[in-house]
């Protein structure tokens, strides 16, 4: 009655031992393991959905408005946006710290979820982790065009030069810089390592000459031995190690841009913990808003089991409570410091000109979330597909509401003024969606979107106990 | 430890817009984007953003961003005394009026960059107002007119010459008959020559001159009195009391510098044993005067008679020797206030001698006839006030004009001669344009394209006065030189020039001038006209003041039947001169047109003045536009509501709604001359209509008038003693720390804020700072100005204003003051870059754009800037400015011309803001380090410490404990502005203190 097993090393052996004292199904179906490489595979090698021409044609054509709103940003200069004197950073940082905060799922479904055991990331870590790299691609573009001399840019960067000048380490947009690059670096390499397996798959799958040499060089000769996985699963552990603290650390970095500054209302200790909390709730909404649509459209409801966004809400409940807190401990420690401008910018945050957006972003954030306690919402994806989708807006809402409340009153009342996007502003936070878009619809159509090697990792049959325990 | 007083009982608010809880502006809050969405600059039109999305798509965009390559070329044969590089210093003239300021202007190269006063004319002593700053501008101005034009077609000087010659001819032989020559006023010894030539050559012909900003009624008001014209001077640093009836005396006045200087410097507070003097104003618009008053009241324009008679009637209670009641029956009785009045005539009889009463150029000659009465009475008469002779000045009046015109109708003149004047616009209540059409040949000397030159034959092109030679006197009869500082830029003449030609003199406007001041050099002429232009006045050739007497019994007959118009309920409309444009001779000068209003802080426009509850009655919103009928023209214009105005009274400011082909005036307010009638300054049987129509004022203050939430309200009340601190005099000597005891005191430790790490030392060598007197400053814009004409400060367009990109690098904020928002106070505060030794923009520019040097100057290096605008940011200040846009970009060559040389032209994509002066600062180290000495204090000026009248702004070395900013830095009253955050700052403010009399509350 002996099957073959494949032997494991300690660790791995140990990894998946959790799956024999995990009692909930995480792939329904009854899949096998060829079940799962046709089905995720087919996906990638059948032909081009029309559905899906449609989308990749929208998403270029929005990415169209991108490129042509930047070439007029930087023909004519930042003032085509809606920024003023007070309001030096407008939607391009609030866009960035959305983007950014977007890209957070990605890592900790794939890193931080990988070394809790939390095997249901399986099936929605691929997609997370591509979701974060094009989040990161949009972030990135935003403060590399809000700056008023785009072909200087280059200036943030140590490079060694005529002037011996270094940039400035004191400064958190350089820290910026630096962890939003390595956080992308990181980011890519682990979905990329992650992404072998697969790709050796398709590779022996492939049909045609040019699908084998490609797939061929991208899965770097893997063959899926024993000592291909061992050396596999350890570089994947150590990339998760390391992927692990940057979770933590770049929207912390990215906190700093506001919370090192002496501005009312940005100079707070708590934005490190309650902007990663923010990032990963936004991170979460976006990874649902995306799932839904995808799973229905390509038939992968035994993958993407509601058991998954079951999971996911949870997290984004939360997630939405500790902003929740963090919204209101703002306000008790603005009062509670005395402090005359720290105390108006939080109340004229609340009851100034900004108050819709404020309230916009208390209802998204605070109320919204709210739905998440029943699990019958939990698991009814349209519930969980338009509340996701205000969740994104109430974080985009979060990160304005820092961003222009503050700035638009600060000391002086005599510099007060008040910021309104122009119509550039708007267009080009539209565009950035189009660039999301077309990468991700890339994406869909030629990687595998759920990873099959690691799937297969969580089916019973991958557990050694799994034919003792059922007797055969 | 001295008892705290509360000082925070003061009520403060920012603008009316918090107190007006109009629906209007609820409603406008409550929209999610106010201001429209989907604006575009106004400058890309649609070709150009198609062409640009091409460009963009293909990525074409992304190259050719940087600036163009220039050439420079040396000098083939270089010029004497010209060092390229160093700039030269010449001292010469600009007449205003009947007045002139001396100035010392900096050339580069031969080219004019930079107008100072010039400390040795008595009207300037080294100071000057934002206008004389901005006169550089006009010099440069890309819409002058630069050739002669027949009919609109051009033409040359040579065709005119023989043009004129039949004319002359003509009129050598009828002895200029039917010939008339309209010019504004003028004192200068070598035109009044030519003047006088003219009326010898052409007897018979007419020579009208007029201003429209004039004194007539001040000269007309002594005559009654005295039995002459007599041009006063007033000597505010002898006066302890003063009282302005409507008299903008610092700002719009005449001789409005000279008069700055003398009340500052009697304002000036160094410790609490100092006096200081008491200002009440009685105005019905808030006024640059207004706003320095201990008291100010506000009532109608055409109460003022009423209110001086009265007043009259309580000195005399107090035994002041004035004439009569029954002689002032005429003037009408003031019933209100009478606390103000018995306290007000009290204090000006208790400072006999030593009080004055100055009354303002829009009221009657009846007022200020009985004002000198007064003043005599008080003994003020050449002591606090000196009056000078005006033989030598050829004075407006424009009741010759009122009558010429009448006589152009009748057709009663052939030709007529147009000198620099511009009566088709300030004249247009006469209908002067028709006039015109009468006049078979009309000549017109001036600068622009403007209303007059479109209506005339031959329209010929004025010099400015830096490419002119000439001569002037100001009002104590100091003689300058006008000397050129630049050979025409275009094909122009000056005045001089032009008359010299109709007269067909053979001598250059220079020798003609030389030869003028021979007349009263008679001995030793060369070197004295040497002296005189390297000084840029003669000494000795201010006349003598002349001993007035009152002569009271024409004094009594002509006060006798003088009869004050006044009705209470009727809306009075008063037109004053603007603090931007003036009369519209600045209308077409970017610096002055961008500068903002010091009371309203509007620009680009002028607006309707009014008060809030007026407003209410009429049912006018904010910024509605309104229109206003005499019955006969209508003009419409945005209401702007002030704080402080007077009710039933609006006021208007000329100066705008202009034709002249000039790129920025034409585009700017409206006219509203129309509804005047040519002699007087107001109106009040207009009919005012609101429109409804609400639109966007470019304020440089209170954008989008978004304050007016009770939240907004409170925040500020709550601030801004802490931001704009100040005391009465009184409070002040018994708590002569009140300055200190604000925010930071409560947790300094040892004199000193805590910090968390040892800080720089800056202890040797020269540590720059700056302390700025908030006791005397009035809010003038002069130091704006100068810092705009020093730095290259681009002008930025209406649009970019309400956007809220104005680039001014220091402004002077205004905040209201007081919980009756008829009867604000008003507190104003310079803000430029404080230079903070702990600039929280230095730690936040990622590529060390922004840093500090060992002079504690926070330098901004324009070449390493790549604009993330995060020193802006962090700046608590918000001094910090960015070019969003190549503000410079479109900027015609000939004002290139106006940029100072020592200073980069930033482009866009960067920014910039205060640097101290520090191409000043460098050059001054630099000469002294060649010389191998020290600097001594006073070496290095800022340029907006160097124009200001008030000496409110004062710069140098703090590390020299006997430097003048050292010395005011120890004064008690000395604090920093947000001084709690504890950066530093090296910019330091003095308290304000106000004097009002004891016995009054308000």
């Amino acid at each position: 009655m002996k099957k073959n097993i494949p032997q494991r090393s300690p660790e791995e052996a140990l990894a998946v031992s959790a799956p024999a004292v995990e009692t909930e199904v995480l792939i329904t179906g009854g899949q096998s393991f060829k079940t799962v490489t046709d089905k995720i595979s087919s996906i990638v090698e059948g032909k081009t959905p029309q559905a899906w021409y449609l989308g990749f044609g929208l998403a270029v054509s929005v990415l169209m408005i991108l490129l042509g709103s930047v070439g007029f940003l930087i023909w004519e200069g930042t003032g085509i946006w809606g920024l003023n004197n007070p309001v030096g950073w407008g939607w391009a940082i609030v866009n960035f710290v959305f983007w950014v905060g977007i890209g957070h799922a990605g890592t900790l479904i794939s890193a931080v979820l990988f070394l809790f055991r939390q095997q249901w990331r399986t099936s929605i870590n691929r997609f997370a982790e591509a979701m974060t790299i094009f989040a990161v691609i949009c972030a990135l573009l935003f403060p590399g065009i809000h700056v008023g001399r785009i072909w200087m840019a280059y200036y943030m960067f140590p490079l060694p030069n005529q002037m011996a000048m270094w940039p400035n380490f004191r400064s958190p947009l350089l820290w910026d810089v630096f962890a939003v690059s390595i956080y992308f670096t990181v980011s890519l390499l682990f979905w990329y390592v992650g992404l072998i397996p697969d790709l050796a798959t398709l590779r022996d799958r492939a049909k045609t000459r040019t699908r084998k040499i490609v797939l061929g060089l991208f899965s770097l000769g893997w063959r899926g031995s024993n000592r291909h996985w061992q050396h596999y699963e350890l570089a994947y552990l150590m990339l998760a190690g390391l992927a692990t603290p940057l979770v933590l650390s770049v929207h912390s970095v990215v906190s700093t841009d506001f919370a090192t500054s002496l501005v009312p209302g940005w100079h707070t200790t708590i934005f490190p913990p309650y902007f990663v909390a923010g990032a990963v709730f936004s991170g979460f909404a976006m990874v649902t808003t995306l799932a839904i649509p995808a799973r229905k459209f390509f038939g992968l409801k035994d993958f993407i089991t509601n058991n998954h966004f079951d999971k996911m809400a949870k997290i984004m409940l939360v997630t939405g409570s500790m902003v929740g807190y963090a919204y209101s401990m703002e306000f008790f420690i603005a009062w509670y410091s005395g402090n005359i401008y720290e105390a108006f910018a939080f109340v004229n945050r609340a009851f100034g000109p900004y108050a819709w957006a404020y309230w916009t972003m208390i209802s998204c954030n605070v109320i919204v979330p709210q739905l998440f306690w029943s699990q019958k919402l939990r698991t009814n994806t349209k519930v969980l597909f338009v509340a996701s989708i205000f969740i994104n807006i109430g974080m985009w809402f979060e990160r304005f509401v820092i961003t222009a409340t503050s700035l638009s009153r600060d000391f002086l009342p005599a510099n007060w003024d008040y910021f309104s996007p122009t119509f550039w502003d708007i267009i080009t936070f539209i565009g950035s969606f189009g660039l999301f878009f077309t990468f991700f619809l890339l994406f869909l159509r030629f990687l595998p979107m759920i990873s099959i090697a690691e799937v297969k990792g969580v089916l019973p049959q991958a557990d050694p106990h799994n034919y003792h325990s059922e007797g055969k | 430890m001295i008892e705290i007083k509360n000082k925070k009982g003061k009520q403060y608010w920012k603008s009316l817009n918090e107190l007006a809880d109009t629906p209007q502006f609820n409603t406008f809050l409550q929209e999610e984007f106010p201001g429209g969405t989907d604006e575009l600059p106004s400058a890309i039109s649609r070709k150009k953003f198609l062409s640009l999305m091409g460009a963009s798509m293909a990525l074409a965009g992304l190259a050719g961003c940087r600036r163009p390559v220039e050439k420079i070329l040396p000098y083939v044969a270089a010029p004497e005394n010209i060092i390229p590089g160093i700039p030269n210093y010449y001292a010469t003239s600009i007449p205003f009026g009947v007045n002139a300021l001396g100035v010392v202007v900096e050339s580069h190269e031969g080219r004019p960059t930079k107008i100072e006063g010039n400390e040795k004319h008595s009207s300037s002593l080294g100071k000057a107002d934002a206008f004389t700053q901005a006169s550089i501008l006009n010099l440069y101005d890309p819409d002058r007119a630069q050739i002669p034009a027949l009919n609109g077609n051009e033409s040359t000087w040579d065709a005119f010459s023989e043009d004129w010659a039949k004319l002359k001819e003509q009129y050598s032989q009828n002895k200029g008959k039917g010939l008339i020559v309209i010019s504004n006023s003028f004192n200068s010894p070598s035109l009044l020559r030519t003047k006088k030539l003219f009326s010898k050559t052409f007897p018979k012909a007419q020579w009208i001159v007029y201003d429209a900003v004039n004194d007539e009624n001040i000269y007309n008001g002594l005559h009654i009195a005295t039995g002459k014209k007599y041009q006063p001077v007033y000597h505010f640093d002898k006066a302890d009391v003063v009282l302005s009836l409507d008299a903008d005396f610092m700002q719009l006045e005449s001789n409005s510098v000279s008069n700055t200087i003398g009340f500052s410097s009697k304002r000036r507070v160094d410790n609490e044993n100092d006096s200081m003097n008491r200002l009440y104003a009685v105005e019905s618009s808030l006024s640059v005067t207004g706003s320095m008053a201990d008291h100010r009241l506000r009532i109608q324009n055409s109460q003022i008679p009423s209110f001086i008679a009265t007043l009259a009637n309580e000195l005399r209670k107090l035994g002041n020797n004035i004439i009569s009641s029954s002689n002032l029956k005429g003037f009408g009785h003031y019933k209100e206030n009478k606390q103000f009045l018995k306290v007000l005539a009290k204090d000006l009889t208790k400072a006999k001698g030593k009080s004055l009463i100055v009354a303002g150029r829009n009221q009657s000659a009846e007022i200020h006839a009985l004002v000198f009465a007064i003043n005599e009475s008080l003994k003020n008469n050449n002591k606090t006030v000196s009056y000078y002779s005006t033989d030598e000045m050829v004075l407006s009046n424009k009741n010759n004009l009122f009558h010429a015109v009448s006589k152009m109708k009748n057709n009663e003149y052939s030709t007529c001669v147009i000198l620099g004047a511009n009566p088709v616009y300030d004249a247009v209540n006469l209908d002067f344009k028709n006039a015109l059409t009468k006049v078979k040949h009309t000549i017109f000397l001036g600068s622009h394209a403007d209303e007059t030159a479109q209506a005339v034959n031959w329209h010929l092109p004025e010099s400015h006065v830096l490419e002119s030679w000439g001569d002037t006197r100001s009002f104590d009869g100091t003689y300058s030189i006008i000397q050129p500082l630049i050979a025409p830029l275009f094909d122009t003449k000056s005045m001089g020039e032009f008359v010299s030609i109709l007269l067909g003199n053979d001598d250059t406007y220079h020798d003609f001038t030389k030869k003028t001041f021979k007349t009263f050099n008679a001995s030793n002429s060369g070197s004295k006209w040497r002296k005189a232009l390297h000084d840029g006045v003669l000494s000795g050739s201010s006349y003598k003041s002349k001993k007035t007497k009152l002569k009271a019994s024409r004094l009594a007959q002509n006060l006798k039947t003088y009869s004050a118009n006044f009705d209470e309920e009727a809306i009075e409309i008063t037109l004053l001169p603007s603090n931007s444009t003036f009369d519209g001779s600045y209308s077409n000068n970017g610096w002055m047109m961008e500068s903002s209003d010091p009371i309203t802080k509007v620009t680009w426009e002028n607006v309707a003045q009014i008060s809030l509850s007026t407003a209410k009655k009429l049912g006018i919103a904010n910024e509605e536009i309104i229109t206003i009928n005499n019955g006969i023209n209508s003009i419409s214009i945005p209401a702007w509501i002030m704080p402080g105005h007077a009710d039933n009274s609006i006021t208007l400011t000329m100066g705008y709604g202009r034709n002249m082909n000039g790129r920025i005036a034409d585009s700017a307010g409206a006219n509203i001359l129309p509804i005047f009638s040519f002699s007087a300054t107001s109106i009040s049987n207009a009919s005012i209509t609101g429109t409804g129509t609400i639109v966007n004022i470019a304020s440089t203050q209170d954008h989008h008038g978004m304050d007016l939430e009770r939240l907004a309200k409170d925040a500020i009340q709550e601030r801004l003693p802490d931001i704009v601190r100040e005391s009465s005099l009184d409070d002040y000597q018994s708590n002569p720390d009140f300055a200190k005891q604000y925010a930071e005191k409560t947790i300094e430790k040892d004199g000193k804020l805590p910090s968390m790490w040892e800080r720089h030392k800056y202890d040797t060598g020269y540590q720059w700072g700056m302390a700025i007197d908030l006791n005397v400053c009035n809010g003038c814009n002069a130091c704006s100005i100068a810092c705009q004409s020093e730095n290259n400060i681009p002008v930025v367009g209406k649009e970019e204003v309400e956007k809220g990109r104005e680039m001014s690098w220091i402004r002077i904020d205004r905040y209201f003051k007081g919980d009756d928002i008829d009867n604000p106070e008003i507190a104003l505060q310079p803000v430029g870059c404080q230079h903070c030794e702990m600039a929280p923009c230095e730690a936040v520019c990622p590529v060390a754009a922004t840093t500090h040097d060992d002079e504690g100057l926070n330098t901004m290096v324009y070449n390493r800037c790549i604009g993330t605008r995060y020193c802006a940011n962090n700046c608590p200040y918000k001094v910090r400015r960015f070019n969003f846009h190549n503000y410079t970009k479109d900027m015609p060559e000939v004002v290139q011309m106006a940029q100072n040389p020592d200073v980069t032209v930033r482009f866009r994509g960067v920014m910039e803001k205060c640097t101290y002066c520090v191409q000043r600062i460098k050059k001054a180290e630099i000469t002294a380090k060649n010389d191998n000495v020290e600097l001594n204090d006073g070496d290095v000026i800022a340029a907006c410490q160097q124009t200001c009248p008030s000496e409110a702004i004062v710069f140098g070395n703090i590390n020299d404990p006997n430097s003048k900013v050292s010395k005011l830095k120890e004064q008690n009253k000395n604090y920093l502005l947000l001084g709690e955050l504890n950066l530093g700052t090296r910019t330091s403010y003095l308290a304000k203190l106000r004097n009002p009399h004891p016995e009054l509350n308000s």
